[in-house]
């Protein structure tokens, strides 16, 4: 009896804790999304009449069409560029790890700062370090206040996301890169293979399985992106920068609807899942990590 | 002929890793001298420019014109316990998960890693009501709490893929000599997971550091505001801002994370990239 006890007496404080913070909000979130409700007056019941609405708001597919956007746009240049940097890792002989702590610094920045700091090197009035240097060589055509123009400034976010989080993945290649076996490597070398067909032919074929992790981490991440857009832009101007997340955020605490907004935040719940989960389901099964 | 190719080889190579490094860290050298200039060096010299003169004002302003130091404890406070918590919570769970065989423990596992892919997102309205309710907000534990319950999968997946590690011999032979599970665990395993609850410290603490969404929802006082929101201070009227004075302040909120980064980077860098590299 004691032995079947025993193991609860570990796991129950955290699965509580997991149930109580976790778990039940979604629930709740989901009966809330089941209202038209604005916080104040009576919760009037509407079914799914909320995830209707979602299929008639034309604001939100517009939105869902950025979100898309900034997850290509950092999916590709996540796992191009982190390949890349890790292979520049890779090579070089003197101050490894310096280099691999310094690049790594924009990670453990908040993206307050950063957003901050971003802000101040795009803006135009008063001029800021970008385009002053566009100005200097010659290129005035192209001074902009990036953060501001509907037509860049989704592109502004999603570079602004890159640069923090770009670090990450080059360690999280380079980390598998080191830990494949020399051997293979070698018997590749002595066939002939040049340094770019060792990474081509070799390499990166062999860290597929993490290559398919950080796709899955990146493609999460960005669905549910956030703080950038909230923090840089607010989603503007108009919707130009809006993500899933943001307008859902918007939704529940400046709108006050919080049948609709909990509706998205379910969506978002869904999409994420199904995403991830569909990505699994591609995944090269062998070695699974 | 082959060499002369390996020197121009070096060359580009250490261009392209100087460049790439520039571009990486020039905006945090940008806020670290920006936080030494005037109020008459940002308006009359071009942004890329050193700063004329040495100017300590805005770190003055830093901390006259907002709670500073203040937020700073709030910080800590809600750092400290929500750490704690999180080791308290999910080793001896994942103790049990990995080595104690029970029903139900790998579903348990799969149910706590679940939450890794669940956005925080989805309980902020809920949670926010509660707090209501029971008057959590404006608190510490608001903070503390759904920070704790969110940390947990991903502790939860660090301690148990460490487990995997120790052998099972040691625990039973250590319960052949009549220690009990709670000996065990204590005086055995918890001291040889140390450099796992390193990388759950470590990774929690930047995490929970640089943590907006939550002190943005359920922080609206003054006095209980943390570095992050904190940093917001300084926008004033009209959208104008007291740009050196907010370089200033991310200086300073920055110091402690990069101090710590720096002594432990290596747990840093494998605490955040143990998603995908396990072990």
């Amino acid at each position: 009896m004691k032995k079947k006890v025993t193991p609860w007496l570990f796991v129950g404080p955290a699965l509580i804790a997991y149930l109580l913070i976790v778990i039940i909000p979604i629930i709740s979130s989901f009966y809330y999304s089941l209202f038209d409700w604005n916080g104040i007056g009576n919760m009037k019941f509407i079914g799914l009449g909320n995830f209707v609405k979602q299929l008639h708001d034309s604001t939100f597919h517009t939105i869902i069409k950025n979100n898309l956007v900034y997850a290509g746009i950092n999916t590709v240049m996540q796992i191009l560029l982190g390949i890349l940097l890790a292979i520049l890792l890779m090579h070089l002989t003197k101050g490894k790890n310096l280099v691999k702590t310094l690049y790594f610094t924009p990670c453990i920045v908040s993206s307050i700062a950063i957003c901050q700091v971003f802000e101040k090197l795009l803006s135009k009035e008063p001029m800021g370090v970008i385009n002053a240097v566009l100005g200097g060589l010659g290129l005035e055509s192209m001074q902009r206040a990036f953060t501001a123009d509907p037509k860049l400034s989704l592109y502004v976010v999603a570079f602004v996301e890159f640069y923090k989080w770009s670090a990450l993945y080059m360690i999280i290649f380079y980390s598998a890169f080191i830990s494949i076996s020399e051997d293979i490597v070698e018997a590749a070398v002595i066939d002939g293979a040049s340094g770019l067909q060792q990474y081509l032919y070799i390499r990166i074929p062999l860290i597929r399985n993490i290559i398919f992790v950080a796709l899955v981490m990146v493609v999460s991440g960005t669905l549910k992106g956030f703080d950038v857009s909230y923090i840089l832009t607010s989603g503007g101007p108009g919707y130009s920068s809006e993500l899933v997340a943001t307008y859902m955020y918007k939704q529940l605490f400046t709108q006050m609807n919080f049948g609709y907004g909990s509706s998205l935040a379910i969506f978002l719940v869904v999409e994420c899942v199904v995403v991830v989960s569909l990505l699994k389901a591609i995944t090269p099964r062998d070695a699974e990590c | 002929m082959v060499k002369k190719k390996n020197r121009v080889c070096r060359t580009v190579f250490g261009v392209l890793v100087a460049l790439v490094l520039f571009i990486q860290l020039y905006p945090i050298f940008y806020i670290i001298i920006s936080s030494f200039k005037s109020s008459v060096d940002f308006a009359n010299n071009p942004p890329y420019t050193l700063p004329t003169e040495f100017f300590i004002g805005n770190y003055v302003t830093a901390f006259t014109q907002s709670h500073l130091l203040r937020y700073f404890l709030n910080s800590i406070v809600i750092a400290v316990f929500t750490l704690l918590l999180l080791v308290i919570l999910g080793a001896p769970a994942s103790y049990a998960i990995a080595k104690i065989h029970f029903k139900f423990d790998k579903a348990i596992l799969a149910f706590f890693l679940m939450g890794i892919m669940i956005p925080t997102f989805v309980t902020l309205l809920p949670m926010f009501r509660m707090y209501n309710i029971l008057g959590l907000r404006n608190t510490y534990a608001s903070l503390i709490i759904p920070q704790v319950g969110f940390g947990l999968p991903m502790c939860i997946y660090l301690y148990t893929g460490f487990l995997e590690y120790i052998p099972n011999s040691l625990i039973e032979s250590a319960q052949l000599d009549g220690a009990s599970q709670f000996r065990t665990f204590l005086s055995i395993v918890f001291p040889l997971m140390k450099n796992t609850t390193m990388t759950v410290l470590t990774l929690n603490f930047i995490n929970v550091w640089n943590e907006f969404t939550f002190a943005n929802t359920f922080l609206t006082s003054n006095e209980m505001k943390t570095i992050p929101l904190g940093l917001m201070d300084f926008n004033g009227l009209f959208g104008l801002k007291d740009w050196g004075a907010i370089f200033a302040a991310i200086t300073i909120t920055m110091l402690p994370t990069l101090i710590i980064y720096f002594i432990l980077n290596k747990q840093v860098i494998a605490g955040m990239a143990a998603g995908a590299v396990k072990g």
